[in-house]
């Protein structure tokens, strides 16, 4: 059950991490 | 209870999180230099919350039981494990994205022309992935469980340092002196989560040592060591809970080994006893150790614990010497007079073998407590459950409905994982079991 939920925490924070940086990248080019 | 730590596990996901993106959103903030393109700023997001990711993997492993309650020690070393391979991934994705868009970036490849920002990132890249390969392959390639230890300690701070200094030399957001104090003040905060973990706790842990005060030996080629606190009050456990034991020099040694306790968790007198296995490794030295050698314990971690999951009937499942937390527990709630119905499904090798054979025999006295034993090798005349632990032993000897029940379950993990598919066919819901797979580490 942890376990299962690590690994479910770990691809939320992997897509978390990577729109976030997408939205870094967005801010910039929006000035 | 379980909302109190569901609450805590909330918070330090979000505070997790908080650590990798508010540094990197603090790079927004004036003064800017001059945006570039699309893929070269998301692939200088993807580098700096890379290296925020693999510097909290630090606190990750500094063994803040605060922190790891929630989830147990077990899960939080496979989070490690995982988000790494996720971190090493955006860090490498880094430089491919900006190699991509732009190929002129790639005669920074050549260290020996290529400037020191350039050689520091190739330093820190190359360590991640020499870190990687030798933490999957460690078994593989035959490496020293110590030797790696030291080597992954070694890497992931050349890393780190050598990550920070490529950004600090680059001198493109970190040329704001607030920025860069902010990235330089975060990566001395990672490494002091290592020297927490590896100088203070051990420190903690120098002054208050334990003196072994009995070592027994047990069925199955197997030893308890009893352990009393000098000169302190020692600590108080949770049964099921674990402690990582410094038997042989001082606790600064960077290896420790995590067991389970095994003795009550009713005791007063701060005495711990720990059931240890020969598998041949570090634990074929348990023998050897003598009465009044001084040894030191770091605990009571884990979340494997009856106290923690109050049920109508708990059902534990051992395999081995997973037996130990069971007995901890089993010995607890008889200390506790507590006469909640209680079945331990004991897998061992053969009759013989079987740890705490005559005790638990004994306990069956004294507590609701039924007993199974599945043997691997059974003797002849044996009519008792023999092969593995499946769901057809559950159903022989478990009252339905077999998802009212708590399920504690620690064993090799070949054996944990027929378990936990067991009880998914019996339809049991994931949170109504609860493991501790001690190969953690």
């Amino acid at each position: 059950m942890r376990r299962l939920l690590a690994d479910n925490l770990v691809f939320a924070t992997a897509a978390i991490v990577i729109a976030m940086a997408a939205l870094f990248a967005a801010l910039r080019l929006a000035g | 209870m379980q909302l109190l730590y569901a609450v805590r596990g909330t918070v330090w996901i979000i505070l997790y999180l908080f650590f990798i993106l508010a540094p990197l959103f603090a790079l927004l903030t004036a003064p800017l230099p001059p945006a570039r393109d699309f893929w070269t700023e998301f692939s200088a997001a993807l580098g700096y919350a890379g290296l925020a990711m693999m510097g909290l993997q630090f606190g990750l492993t500094a063994r803040f039981r605060y922190v790891t309650e929630p989830w147990g020690e077990d899960v939080i070393y496979h989070f490690h494990r995982q988000i790494s391979l996720i971190a090493v991934g955006l860090v490498v994705a880094h430089p491919l994205i900006l190699f991509a868009v732009r190929p002129e970036l790639l005669g920074l490849l050549n260290s020996i022309s290529a400037p020191w920002r350039a050689r520091f990132a190739a330093l820190s890249i190359y360590s991640l992935i020499a870190l990687v390969a030798m933490a999957l392959r460690r078994a593989k390639w035959n490496i020293r469980y110590e030797t790696w230890h030291v080597t992954h300690i070694i890497l992931a701070v050349v890393a780190v340092v050598a990550g920070l200094l490529h950004m600090v030399g680059w001198s493109f957001y970190l040329a704001a002196p607030g920025k860069r104090a902010l990235w330089i003040g975060l990566t001395i905060f990672w490494i002091m989560l290592l020297l927490y973990v590896r100088v203070v706790k051990p420190l903690f842990m120098l002054r208050r040592p334990y003196r072994v005060v009995e070592v027994r030996q047990e069925r199955g080629d197997t030893w308890t060591l009893v352990m009393q606190p000098d000169g302190h009050p020692g600590f108080r456990f949770s049964p099921g809970q674990f402690g990582w034991l410094t038997l042989w020099g001082t606790p600064f040694k960077i290896t420790g080994h995590p067991f389970s306790f095994s003795s009550s968790a009713a005791g007063a007198d701060g005495r711990v006893e720990m059931t240890i296995r020969n598998l041949g490794d570090f634990t074929s030295t348990i023998r050897k150790v003598s009465l009044g050698q001084r040894v030191h314990l770091d605990g009571p971690y884990g979340a494997f614990t009856i106290d923690r999951n109050p049920a109508d009937m708990h059902v534990l499942v051992a395999g081995g010497v997973g037996v130990t937390p069971m007995i901890s527990m089993i010995r607890t709630l008889a200390d506790r007079g507590d006469s909640r119905p209680m079945i331990l499904l004991y897998g061992s090798k053969d009759w013989e073998s079987i740890t705490f054979r005559e005790e638990l025999e004994a306990l069956t006295a004294r507590l609701n407590l039924t007993i199974v034993h599945v043997l691997a090798n059974p003797p002849a005349g044996w009519t008792g459950e023999r092969g593995f632990i499946t769901a057809a032993v559950f159903k022989r000897h478990l009252p339905p409905p077999y998802a009212d029940h708590e399920y504690f379950i620690c064993g090799p993990d070949v054996m944990m994982d027929a378990i936990e598919k067991a009880l998914g066919e019996l339809n049991v819901p994931l949170a109504k079991y609860h493991s501790e797979r001690y190969s953690f580490v």
